[in-house]
């Protein structure tokens, strides 16, 4: 499987009134590593990351994935970016609470191409099986622990076997132990299969698990290690 | 070239392609927005977290889709049934006056008082040449609220060759009942003056007469007022009547005519027959004089039928504006429940959805509605049809029978069509939200 560096160069993006939400001269994070992100709220640590997800459309500079320069994509393409190489994993699941676990951790295969679906269904049923979420096939989201369902978002977001996977705080809304476990869960599936991670987040356990830590404040990079 | 090939294709088959073309939009769209997709899983499990709003709106479509099909229907059956309760009546002839009220009386057995025909005017239909057959109806008595009109075995035998039970009245005290009366060959009913409507104080007065009749036969179905009437010899009812009966003192005693004009008591309406079709039109010519006017049921109705054209035309707009506010809320509905589902949209297509399966999403389930919604209609439509042409025909005696046919499909295709093509709208909008703005709800 390919792997996928990051490299940013100049990047600026600003708020509609013409506000600097986020300016990052240069970035480099090797392919099959990992980064968290940290700073205090309102930074533009989740700016920085939508735009690495090609959520949010730079004004200038690029964001390169590889051979792919997110700013010069469409959003049609950057669309097709996402569902080609990313999982993305939000602060707040956003689960589908009307389908069963195993549904919601397979969701993408909906929109797959036919080839493509059992593959994800069967990645999502290992990555479940792996993160200890059980009867997925039978039980509604609505029935699982906060950490469980954390769990399932993880397994959407691997279930298309990704190069890059962001996350927005996978942690935030999850006890200590619940958090520990996932941690380790995360960082054992992704480092296992060499892919890139990207993660920000407040939690000390989880920044200091990552292999590179950025720092950002207002909208600057306040360090990089 | 494509006239004649399309006017070669059978009716049905017409019917059934005009239905194809009215639903080629949402088979299209359908094609379009969905290929390679899997859309029910998620569209089922909208449905079910949204079934009280699902539910609503269904029942909106399904009312209103109800409502039209049922006018439709019901309009038709109406028609049908009038037309088919005259079909036995080829040429009336009576006493100048309304058409319309001597048609209801003749051939629909209102309670009309009509004036009389005399026995000279009878006896010249009664001996014309091209006359087959001359029957004289006679009103006045009924039988627990059932007519009993006086009538020649001639007339009774046309309305019902053969009969279901029984034989002709061939006797003064013998009756012929209709397919609904409660009654059999061999019962005996006594004769009550009066219409049977029960609202004249005339019959408690007079109450029954001293005579009783045998009911020799029973008609099959004609589905028409027929079929809750009693047939006896005309000759009775006037007897019964104390009037002359149409016969002289020589008399032999046989039923029905010729009768003679001198003790002729009088008929409101005379159904006339003859062999060929253009005969009919020349006895009508020749009877529509100063004395009688002669018609027939089938131009009042068709008449009376252009009138109700004429509603059918503005219940139809009232449905189709029906079914255009209901759309228009549904759609409405849709919109703001787009509103409701933007932040699931928003998930998939930050998760790498395109746009068309977003689009996909909202017009299926916006299209699902509306499908089910309109079937439901078609059913409810259907149901209240039935029981509305059940109180009708026990109501006036005319058979109205209504079912599903192609005009129904038709509205409903159309409609359904165009509330699917409308869905685009919600659809579009869903595909277009801002993904950022509908992730941070």
């Amino acid at each position: 499987m390919h792997m996928a560096g990051l490299v940013i160069k100049d990047l600026r993006i600003e708020s509609t009134s013409g506000r600097c939400l986020l300016s990052i001269p240069k970035l480099a994070v090797p392919a099959g590593t990992s980064l968290a992100i940290r700073g205090p709220s309102g930074a533009g640590k989740s700016t920085l990351l939508f735009a690495l997800a090609g959520l949010i459309p730079i004004n200038s500079g690029s964001i390169r994935w590889d051979d792919t320069d997110l700013a010069h994509l469409s959003d049609k393409a950057r669309t097709a970016f996402r569902d080609a190489a990313c999982g993305i994993i939000f602060q707040d699941h956003f689960l589908f609470e009307e389908l069963s676990a195993a549904q919601n951790a397979s969701l993408t295969a909906l929109y797959a191409p036919k080839a493509r679906r059992r593959r994800i269904a069967e990645l999502a049923q290992d990555v479940m099986a792996s993160l200890g979420v059980s009867n997925a096939e039978k039980r509604t989201v609505t029935s699982f622990s906060g950490g469980e369902r954390q769990r399932i978002a993880v397994a959407r977001a691997l279930a298309k076997d990704p190069q890059i996977v962001l996350a927005d705080e996978p942690t935030a809304s999850l006890d200590r132990a619940t958090a520990d476990r996932l941690i380790v869960d995360l960082f054992g599936t992704l480092r296992g299969a060499a892919r890139t991670l990207i993660v920000v987040s407040h939690d000390p356990a989880l920044i200091a698990a990552a292999d590179h830590q950025l720092t950002i404040s207002d909208g600057q990079v306040a360090d990089y290690v | 070239m494509f006239e004649t090939w399309w006017y070669a294709l059978p009716i049905v088959v017409q019917d059934g392609l005009v239905a194809a073309a009215l639903l080629t939009p949402i088979a299209v769209t359908g094609v379009a927005c969905l290929w390679g997709y899997r859309v029910m899983p998620l569209v089922v499990g909208l449905l079910r977290k949204h079934l009280s709003t699902s539910l609503t709106f269904t029942l909106l479509i399904a009312c209103s889709v109800a409502i039209s099909i049922g006018l439709i229907a019901q309009e038709r059956g109406l028609r049908e049934g009038t037309a088919r309760a005259a079909d036995k009546f080829d040429l009336i002839v009576a006493a100048p006056g309304s058409e319309i009220t001597a048609m209801l009386a003749a051939v629909y057995l209102q309670p009309t008082a009509l004036p009389l025909i005399d026995g000279n005017i009878y006896q010249q239909i009664e001996n014309h040449p091209l006359v087959e057959l001359a029957a004289p109806l006679a009103f006045g008595d009924s039988w627990e609220g059932r007519r009993i009109v006086g009538t020649t075995a001639a007339f009774v035998s046309h309305m019902s060759t053969p009969l279901a039970a029984g034989y002709v009245f061939s006797q003064m005290n013998e009756a012929v009942v209709g397919a609904n009366v409660p009654l059999n060959v061999g019962d005996v009913i006594a004769p009550t003056h009066g219409d049977g409507d029960g609202d004249g104080a005339e019959e408690d007065t007079y109450n029954t007469h001293d005579f009783s009749y045998v009911i020799s036969g029973k008609m099959t179905r004609t589905g028409s007022p027929w079929d809750d009437a009693i047939m006896v010899s005309v000759e009775t009812v006037w007897d019964i009547h104390a009037m002359p009966i149409g016969h002289g003192p020589e008399w032999d005693g046989s039923l029905g005519g010729p009768f003679d004009p001198a003790y002729f008591s009088g008929t409101p309406a005379v159904l006339v027959r003859a062999e060929a079709l253009w005969a009919n039109y020349s006895l009508q010519s020749e009877f529509y004089t100063a004395q009688t006017m002669a018609f027939f049921p089938g131009n009042v109705l068709a008449q009376l039928h252009a009138l109700m054209g004429d509603i059918r035309q503005v219940m139809q707009v009232l449905a189709i504006t029906t079914q255009v506010l209901v759309a228009v809320a549904v759609l409405t509905g849709l919109s703001m429940l787009s509103r409701i589902l933007a932040k699931r949209m928003a998930l998939l297509r930050a998760l790498g959805a395109p746009r068309r399966f977003i689009f996909g999403v909202t017009w299926s389930f916006a299209t699902i509605l509306t499908v089910v919604g309109a079937t439901v209609g078609i059913v409810l439509g259907m149901l209240a049809t039935q029981v509305l042409s059940r109180v009708l025909t026990a109501q006036t005696g005319i058979l109205i029978e209504t079912g599903v046919r192609w005009p129904e499909v038709h509205l409903v295709a159309s409609f359904v069509s165009t509330v699917a093509l409308l869905s685009h709208f919600p659809a579009y909008l869903a595909s277009k939200r801002n993904l950022l703005d509908d992730l941070r709800i």
